[in-house]
């Protein structure tokens, strides 16, 4: 067995048992063990490709423009490993929180029918999807994971069925099945005019053919379904509204993961498929410092936690796209450092935003709660200057690399997306301060103190320190990060492992 | 047949985005399965032409039409049927909590006003409901 396929047949087979399984203590127990497991295996992955190794399988032996294959890169290793902690975490946390009520104010009984109704079965079908994504090596395949993520997200979305839950997830779900259309279309006619559906076949294809408007079409269709998945501006306003909907562990892991799995198939495809193309990546550069700013002015305006939360995930997403397609090996080494970064940081403000809204409801407009809950003030400092980008913490290693590589790499564009990307970290900072001056500082409004579960603040410990880590072993780290961007740069190695020229023919096929 | 198809798939995609920017959900439901349509027609095109010689499995004589992209399509209409059941029982849903299957009447409902819980649970203390609910933030974000 190649353990290549065991990050998508796990949860897959988790999920189903948790399916079968009734008895809620049971439900928990086994989705964490099923969590562990799949990490477990996502970590070899990931320690291999991190040797320079590209690591592939084709699925029942059919040799690769035939077949289905699986296919693992440092980025895939690097997301695959950061996605699959971040299960672990989000499972052990919805556990807990899926026993209690969702805010202050709201009723346990909905979390536990959400339970109930196969939440912790969901989510092992949508880490399916993600780990689908980030390992597949054909774009046919990677819309099927796109679909099994999402309806995965669909019904973490809905479970409950209450009106913001309607209202919000009609909207979800509508944008995104026609997101799928146009992908699906696109899919058809790349068949149709590369004649392959393999990753690495088009890129060979693509390569001898040489620049052609029709591909361009192509890359500018797939630009942007990518671009509406990963919520970047003008196809972006489905999320901030959305996310802040499902329990706070899922809405955590949406935030963090799902819109990074856009930015994954971008890369894919203007690293991969399409390196190309001049016209498109610039647009995508401008529209990552737009981003930005929209994300940051977004998180300024709103009163609610999670809302703010969700648009600072726009900035964060704006940054890393604007990162990706600077077209520099510095850039897209920053760019990867700062995708880490941001997965853990966005992870971080959505659990803390979560207990914040545990124990003082939705609204951040309530004074005093540093007395009450210091270390959840700690863990919202801590990941608040992470999120503006100040010296000691990831974030700011992350943007000074970003910011740098923009200037490095000159140009009107690139310079004024870096003057963005500097003007949306002060916003941010301002965003992030009013947040700690209305709920943490002042004269206390709250008087008793709400109790927060072990479990859930032991994960947003847990995830706080990770996120710490990451400015520690910032060295290591970001060489991590150069080895995979220089893999990206031409991606031989990928091609190579993908269509081995001496696979054994299989009998019967000519 | 050369032009029939096109122009089919355009058609149909035309008349559902028309359809999903129409204001009631049913119409909008109705929209997005003729898009789904529209699109299974168009990857249909993508395998028209002579270049296929034989199913990979058979020892027969060509020409083919390529049977890859039915398979796209196969896996394309049953994702499209689970979503649209999906979008079906959603808007069912809709219905029974607002009355309503209009969009805009149903964007202007305002959220439920929860009233302030002392918590049952063993493992939470009760609180004192003073600092109050969502129902005074929805006051200041109402658009």
């Amino acid at each position: 067995m190649n353990v290549l396929a065991l990050p998508v047949l796990l949860p897959l087979l988790g999920g189903s048992v948790l399916l079968l399984v009734r008895r809620s203590a049971a439900r928990r127990a086994v989705a964490t063990a099923v969590s562990t497991a799949t990490l477990l295996a996502s970590l070899v992955i990931a320690l291999r490709t991190f040797q320079g190794t590209v690591l592939s399988v084709q699925m029942a032996a059919w040799a690769a423009p035939f077949g289905i294959t699986l296919v693992a890169d440092g980025l895939a290793g690097l997301l695959l490993l950061a996605s699959n902690v971040l299960a672990l975490l989000t499972v052990v946390f919805a556990g807990s929180s899926l026993q209690h009520a969702p805010v202050r104010g709201g009723s346990a009984l909905l979390n536990r029918a959400r339970d109930a109704f196969g939440a912790q079965a969901l989510l092992q079908f949508l880490f399916m999807g993600v780990n689908m994504s980030f390992l597949t090596g054909d774009l046919f395949n990677l819309f099927v994971a796109f679909e099994v993520m999402l309806v995965a997200s669909y019904g973490l979305l809905l479970l409950g069925g209450e009106l913001p839950q309607l209202r919000e997830g009609f909207k979800y779900v509508v944008i995104n099945v026609v997101a799928s259309a146009v992908f699906v279309i696109t899919a058809g006619m790349t068949y149709g005019l590369v004649g392959s559906l393999n990753l690495a076949d088009i890129a060979q294809r693509v390569a001898a053919h040489g620049p052609d408007p029709r591909l361009t079409v192509l890359a500018a269709l797939l630009a942007l379904v990518f671009a509406t998945k990963a919520a970047v501006f003008p196809l972006g306003f489905w999320l901030p509204n959305s996310y802040p909907v499902p329990p706070a562990a899922i809405s955590a892991f949406f935030a963090a993961v799902l819109t990074k799995v856009g930015v994954y198939a971008l890369v894919r495809t203007f690293t991969l498929m399409f390196p190309g193309e001049q016209l498109l990546p610039a647009v995508l550069l401008a529209l990552g410092g737009v981003s930005m700013v929209v994300g940051a002015l977004g998180a300024i305006a709103r009163r609610r936690w999670r809302h703010a939360m969700a648009f600072a995930n726009v900035a964060s997403i704006g940054y890393l796209v604007a990162g990706v397609f600077i077209g520099t090996h510095a850039g897209m080494t920053a760019a990867l450092y700062y995708l880490v970064n941001s997965v853990a940081v966005i992870f971080v403000l959505f659990l803390v935003a979560g207990l914040a809204e545990r124990v003082g409801g939705a609204g951040y407009r309530k004074h005093g709660h540093l007395g009450l809950y210091p270390w959840l003030g700690a863990g919202y400092f801590a990941a608040a200057l992470a999120l503006t980008g100040l010296p000691p913490t990831s974030g700011f290693i992350g943007k000074f690399g970003l910011v740098r590589a923009l200037l490095a790499a000159g140009g009107g564009l690139r310079v004024a997306v870096a003057t963005a990307a500097v003007v949306t970290g002060l916003l941010l900072l301002y965003a992030a301060t009013r947040i700690w001056r209305e709920f943490f500082w002042g004269e206390a409004d709250a008087v008793h103190r709400v109790e927060i579960p072990r479990v859930m603040s032991g994960v947003t410990v847990v995830a706080t320190v990770l996120l710490l880590s990451l400015a520690a072993f910032a060295g290591p780290l970001y060489g991590l990060c150069g080895t995979v961007a220089s893999q990206l740069d031409g991606n031989a190695a990928y091609r190579a492992a993908v269509l081995v020229p001496d696979a054994p023919p299989r009998e019967g096929a000519h | 047949m050369e032009l029939l198809l096109p122009l089919l798939a355009a058609l149909l995609i035309a008349a559902g985005v028309f359809l999903v920017l129409s204001r009631a959900l049913i119409r909008l439901i109705l929209g997005v399965s003729f898009i789904s349509y529209g699109v299974n027609i168009a990857i249909l095109l993508a395998g028209e032409g002579e270049r296929r010689d034989a199913p990979p499995l058979l020892q027969l004589a060509g020409p083919y039409n390529d049977p890859l992209p039915q398979a796209l399509i196969l896996t394309a209409i049953v994702i499209s049927f689970a979503t649209t059941a999906l979008l079906l029982v959603l808007a069912l849903r809709a219905y029974q909590v607002t009355g309503t299957d209009h969009v805009q009447e149903l964007a202007d409902r305002p959220d439920p006003v929860r009233p302030p819980v002392v918590y049952a649970d063993p493992e939470v203390p009760s609180v004192s409901p003073e600092i109050g609910t969502d129902a005074d933030v929805d006051e200041e974000e109402r658009p």
